[in-house]
């Protein structure tokens, strides 16, 4: 239980870098930090206590394994996290471009 | 940025250079071994990325574009779906269901052991590492002192 509120709480961290911070990197690694929170939790429902890794080898009694399926989420999940961060650093290129400054205060000028 | 030559130092241009074909190799066996140890095509592919990487950052994006081809690279990225798909359709086709195995299974353990895995780990590794790469040359292609010309 510890652990799961130990997720959320570093979901938190994020979300408060994601609504303080001013600085566009810091609101990009910002929500990093929220799915990299999302994706510990998901592996964590998974987790067996004293269970191995689930691939069977040579050799190898099959005992106790942790949970797979999780596993194989999350690694879906970090492709898609990396896709979004991939855009929105691109994003953040196009903005500092145009505005000379990562300060989303100062990015207000709504024309194309 | 402009009088300087591209690239970092020589010491890292010269450790980059020997290490980049481990690294690469790395990747492969990662790649090669996903169904029998962790990784696999994204794990490897990830790795395979990195090593072009790191030839980006120590020569710079002129030397590195001379040294391959991206059109070469495209083309390969383009294309891994479209085979993924294909290989999909052929299990389709033959095994009866969308991925169903279609090839031997062979012993267990051995490194031909998985069907239809081991080539859908191979696309998914060329696809992950030249997407990942191409995102990171298209980042590095952005000119920061450009500013606002539109």
């Amino acid at each position: 239980m510890t652990l799961y509120a130990l997720c959320f709480a570093l979901f938190l961290v994020g979300l408060y870098g994601l609504l303080t911070k001013r600085d566009l990197i810091k609101i990009i690694l910002s929500s990093g930090i929220m799915g990299y929170a999302c994706n510990l939790m998901l592996v964590l429902f998974g987790y067996r206590r004293g269970g191995v890794y689930p691939i069977l080898e040579r050799g190898r009694e099959a005992g106790p394994m942790v949970d797979p399926l999780p596993q194989a989420l999350v690694l879906t999940s970090i492709v898609i996290e990396l896709g979004v961060t991939a855009l929105l650093a691109a994003l953040a290129i196009r903005l500092f471009q145009k505005y000379r400054t990562y300060d989303i205060t100062k990015i207000r000028r709504l024309s194309g | 940025m402009t009088d300087k030559p591209a690239g970092m130092t020589l010491i890292i241009k010269t450790v980059c250079r020997l290490l980049v074909g481990l690294i690469l190799l790395y990747g492969i066996y990662i790649i090669l071994h996903g169904h029998l140890s962790p990784g696999g095509g994204f794990g490897g592919g990830v790795v395979l990325a990195l090593g072009l990487l790191a030839v980006l950052l120590a020569y710079g994006r002129e030397e590195t574009l001379k040294w391959l081809r991206l059109g070469l690279l495209k083309d390969l990225e383009h294309a891994s779906p479209l085979v993924f798909l294909l290989i999909g359709l052929a299990g389709t086709a033959w095994g009866g269901a969308f991925l169903a195995n279609i090839l031997s299974k062979g012993r267990l353990f051995a490194l031909l052991s998985s069907g239809l895995i081991l080539p859908l780990n191979v696309v998914i590794g060329l696809k992950v590492g030249l997407s990942l790469f191409l995102v990171v040359l298209a980042m590095a292609e952005f000119d920061l002192d450009k500013g606002a010309e539109e």
